[in-house]
């Protein structure tokens, strides 16, 4: 418990600290829209990691020289797909740095400063003749049409924001999906082009290699939600709070996982370790009384636990061939006998009569809560049970008649 | 790897839309497979009984999907089928077990090796220019009313609007039914097939029959940062049942069985989220039970987004059970839970994750006296008086933290939980690492104390740990072989072991 404690102090002080030194470095009015403050960038998932090796001053082309975008980025106005080459050519360069990058393997420098490999090509040095570091910017994992939203006046600076404020552009300047849902926040069904809110609009829908389901993994990474998404982080206790999130969106999950993903929880066949830990086999029965995890998200009782204990006599309903000798519950006068405290039968079955399911049938508690002539006649009903019992009654009297005679009097009270 | 199955050929041409043969298109579609086998035995809590399980479960899955062309854009119609079948044997289990003559040793409900299917639809996406989605065959309903399944159709209707409205039908899966498995219908009644069972054998054991159902929902469409859906489902109990469940005539007046058509459940359960990006988000819902007209759910949680890299919140769950309309258990005495925890979970890096939380219980106090007639058959004045007390709660703290290493991760799940009986303490590491992109390494330790405050004789010490190794043989598809040994005071020395053949075979 003291381990306990002092993990948590010094995990509170550590938050604190992280928050206290965790000043933002970059102005988010000139990231693309959606950025953080400081977020480094854009899923490397989505967007691979590049190497820049070319010095290329966005401010100074754009403010000083005037150029538009497209000066440089032609490709990327007829462009209808995420795997086009978008980056200038290395000859589209020459008309005013006085190079000619006609001919790759002889590269003829310009003459003055600007026109030599490298002002341009980072790390080159004098006599390394046509060799320059590779130049990567890896093809997006995502689908994209840069044609189609330039069509509907969406231009460069609306998704890549000011990048006229950078010398250099990089993955910064990508566009982050938070700024796309500035447009992408239709159903199916509205008529607004296709700036619909299905995940599959922009990302990448796998066929059979991958379950009919959106692509997750990929070579630079895996795709999960961020928080600000449903608040559905896939942090390292997710397991434990994912509830909130599948009760509301199931349809949210299922773009990524299958139902098999889900089923082996929910109606698996092999323990999951990560939720049931250790020796559980022989020690659930702590667990199923404290009720930490609700067993009945993922077992029916009645069937998955019952059936168990009957096979290793631990039920009252087992056969006979194989009932225990032994007591499972606390002594008689402690479980059963008056007066009722914590510890008492009563006290753990109104607490969590789960507990009580998983093991016996409903003739186990007949035997003494049963009415008059049946059972016991120890009433288990609510106080002011009978004030409303009529609609039940009405609806599904079958629990009724199993400890009531269907001429008995008490029952008058609930026709 | 990727390989053509020809024999989806035939199997998709029952489901292929015309069109889609005539153009030859290539079929996209997957066959999926995962089988495991476990060898471990069980000892009942005083050792008189030990039953040794050989248990090999394997299913099988197949999948076709983009059965119509596929759509140029992304909102265009699509249509595709998915089914998959389990075989779940436990070849420990004796066949005495089964066996309806053997009153001794029979385990009424148990099947040694039951076939199930888990689910086997077709779907449709977004036909009639976005509005219609479409499911018909078995398939699943998950949303605030738990997990579900039935068979049957769903249709779907999404509006302009920001919101889609559902409609579906059929039947509830049950178990005792051909290719079915109970695990989907409420709780709180011992059935299942009992054919071949002679009338007064097994009294308890109620007959299984179809089950009448049909649900709805409207949900919220389009939104990113809020989605909220509110949903409905009524389920019909048909056929007979045994209201008379003494074998030796205890009972002995009229009417042994009751039979008719009857609620099994009634509720209504919604659930929402919003996200503020900068600021945090909330997350709330319920399920009330409308045969038992109680709450049987309510949950919200709140989160704070302290920093970039910090989340903090707080939570709520109030919870009682409910059960199937044709059981007692609704009506007895209940104390709903109510739950509360705080949380922080903290990411230092891209590849760390941390969390920690500390939780409390307490529960509804019971008030007011019994306002049935009767006389308390000991004699004692408050004999049909059940009180109770929010004392003895019920509390504890959790953490948990993940590394991410290359293709594998470490980390560890620690839990402490105090009640007044029982307690459970202890973590777990763990560890799995994939090695040239084939070969699988895991492993997993943890020691856990746990007290059994009832039964003070049953606490133990328990330390466990696992070890494993695999080869992936393609994407998707491995084998995998596991070591299991636990060692504690109750069952000595344990050991499991366990081996997985997981298969994907894609068209594309």
């Amino acid at each position: 418990m003291k381990t306990i404690l002092l993990f948590l102090i010094v995990t509170l002080a550590a938050l604190l600290g992280t928050a206290a030194a965790d000043p933002p470095k970059t102005s988010v009015k000139t990231l693309p829209p959606g950025a953080f403050e400081d977020d480094h960038g854009p899923s490397t998932a989505i967007f691979p990691p590049q190497s820049l090796t070319i010095r290329m001053n966005h401010r100074f082309h754009v403010n000083e020289q005037k150029l538009k975008c497209g000066a440089c980025h032609k490709q990327a106005i007829e462009s209808d797909s995420a795997q086009d080459r978008l980056t200038p050519k290395p000859a589209t360069c020459d008309a005013c740095h006085g190079t000619d990058h006609a001919n790759l393997d002889a590269v003829k420098p310009g003459d003055d400063a600007s026109g030599q490999c490298a002002f341009c090509h980072l790390g080159y040095k004098d006599g390394d003749g046509n060799r320059v570091a590779k130049f990567d910017i890896p093809r997006p994992n995502m689908t994209f049409s840069h044609k189609k939203h330039l069509v509907r006046n969406i231009h460069c600076e609306q998704c890549h924001g000011e990048v006229a404020e950078y010398e250099e552009a990089t993955r910064d300047n990508l566009p982050r999906m938070r700024g796309c849902f500035g447009c992408h926040q239709h159903p199916d069904a509205a008529n607004r082009g296709d700036a619909k809110s299905a995940c599959e609009t922009c990302h990448l829908k796998g066929g059979s290699t991958d379950g009919g389901r959106l692509r997750t993994v990929f070579a630079s990474g895996k795709m999960a939600p961020p928080r600000w998404l449903h608040n559905a982080d896939h942090g390292p206790d997710f397991v434990q709070r994912h509830k909130f999130v599948a009760a509301n969106d199931s349809q949210f999950c299922a773009n990524c996982h299958k139902e098999d993903f889900c089923t082996d929880c929910h109606d698996g066949r092999v323990r999951p370790r990560n939720i049931h830990p250790n020796d559980y086999l022989n020690m659930h029965a702590v667990e199923g009384r404290l009720a930490t995890q609700k067993c009945t998200s993922c077992h029916r009782e009645q069937s998955f636990c019952l059936g168990c204990h009957q096979r290793l006599g631990v039920s009252m309903s087992g056969p006979p061939g194989v009932r225990e000798a032994g007591r499972f519950h606390p002594p008689k006068s402690e479980w059963s006998d008056a007066p009722r405290r914590p510890g008492h039968h009563s006290f753990e079955a109104n607490r969590n009569l789960n507990a009580c399911v998983s093991c016996h049938i409903e003739r186990d508690c007949v035997v003494c809560h049963g009415g008059a002539g049946i059972g016991g006649g120890f009433n288990p009903h609510l106080a002011g049970f009978a004030g409303g019992c009529s609609t039940q009654f009405r609806r599904n009297p079958r629990p009724c008649y199993v400890c009531h005679e269907p001429g008995a009097s008490v029952l008058a009270r609930c026709r | 790897m990727r390989v053509r199955v020809p024999l989806f050929a035939g199997v998709l041409a029952l489901v292929a839309p015309a069109n889609a043969a005539a153009d030859d298109k290539p079929t996209d579609a997957e066959i999926t497979s995962d089988t495991s086998a476990q060898f471990y035995e069980m000892r009942s809590p005083t050792g008189e009984t030990v039953i040794a399980r050989r248990r090999v479960t394997t299913t099988l899955g197949v999948a076709a999907y983009d059965l119509l062309d596929k759509p140029e854009a992304p909102g265009g119609p699509t249509l595709m089928f998915r089914a998959r079948m389990r075989y779940d044997a436990d070849y420990g289990g004796s066949t005495e077990e089964t066996n309806v003559s053997s009153y001794n040793r029979l385990v009424p409900g148990f099947q040694r090796g039951p076939i199930d299917l888990m689910y086997g639809y077709v779907e449709g996406r977004r036909f009639l220019k976005g509005w219609l989605g479409f499911k018909l065959g078995r398939q699943y309903v998950t949303d605030a009313l738990g997990w579900w399944s039935f068979d049957g159709g769903q249709v779907k209707l999404t509006t302009p609007y920001y919101f889609a409205a559902e409609l579906y039908g059929g039947l509830e899966q049950r178990g005792g039914m051909p290719l079915s498995t109970p695990r989907y219908e409420r709780d709180g009644v011992w059935r299942g097939d009992r054919t071949g069972y002679d009338g007064p054998m097994w009294p308890s054991f109620q007959p299984n029959d179809v089950a009448p159902a049909y649900g709805a929902a409207l949900e919220s469409a389009g939104f990113t940062w809020l989605h909220g859906r509110l949903t409905y489902r009524r389920v019909y109990n048909t056929g007979e049942s045994n209201v008379a469940e003494f074998a030796n005539g205890l009972r002995g007046n009229a009417p042994y069985t009751y039979d008719g058509s009857r609620i099994s459940s009634e509720r209504i359960g919604y659930a929402m989220d919003g996200t503020l990006p900068t600021l945090g988000g909330v997350k709330a819902g319920f399920a009330y039970d409308l045969y038992v007209a109680r709450m049987a759910n309510v949950f919200a949680s709140v989160d704070w987004f302290v920093t970039k890299r910090v989340v903090a919140s707080l939570d709520y769950e109030f919870y009682q059970p409910t059960f199937d309309a044709d059981s007692i258990w609704n009506f007895f005495q209940s104390m709903p839970m109510n739950d509360l925890g705080a949380r922080v979970a903290w990411d230092p890096s891209d590849r760390l994750g941390l969390s920690a939380g500390l939780h409390g219980r307490v529960y509804r106090v019971q008030k007011g006296t019994q306002d049935v007639a009767g006389t308390s058959p000991n004699g004692l004045a408050d004999a049909n008086y059940y009180p109770s007390s929010s004392l003895d709660p019920m509390g504890g703290a959790n953490m948990a933290a993940r590394y991410h290493i290359g293709e594998g991760s470490v980390g560890a799940r620690g839990a402490a939980d105090f009640a007044g009986n029982g307690d459970r303490l202890g973590i777990d590491v763990f560890g799995d690492r994939t090695l040239e992109t084939r070969y699988i390494l895991q492993g997993r330790a943890g020691v856990w104390q746990w007290n059994d405050q009832l039964r003070p004789d049953r606490d133990a010490t328990s330390f466990q740990y696992v070890l494993g190794a695999g080869y992936k043989l393609f994407p998707r598809s491995t084998v995998l072989g596991e070591w299991e040994h636990d060692m504690n005071r109750i069952s000595g020395q344990r050991f499991r072991v366990m081996l997985f053949l997981t298969l994907a075979l894609a068209s594309r």
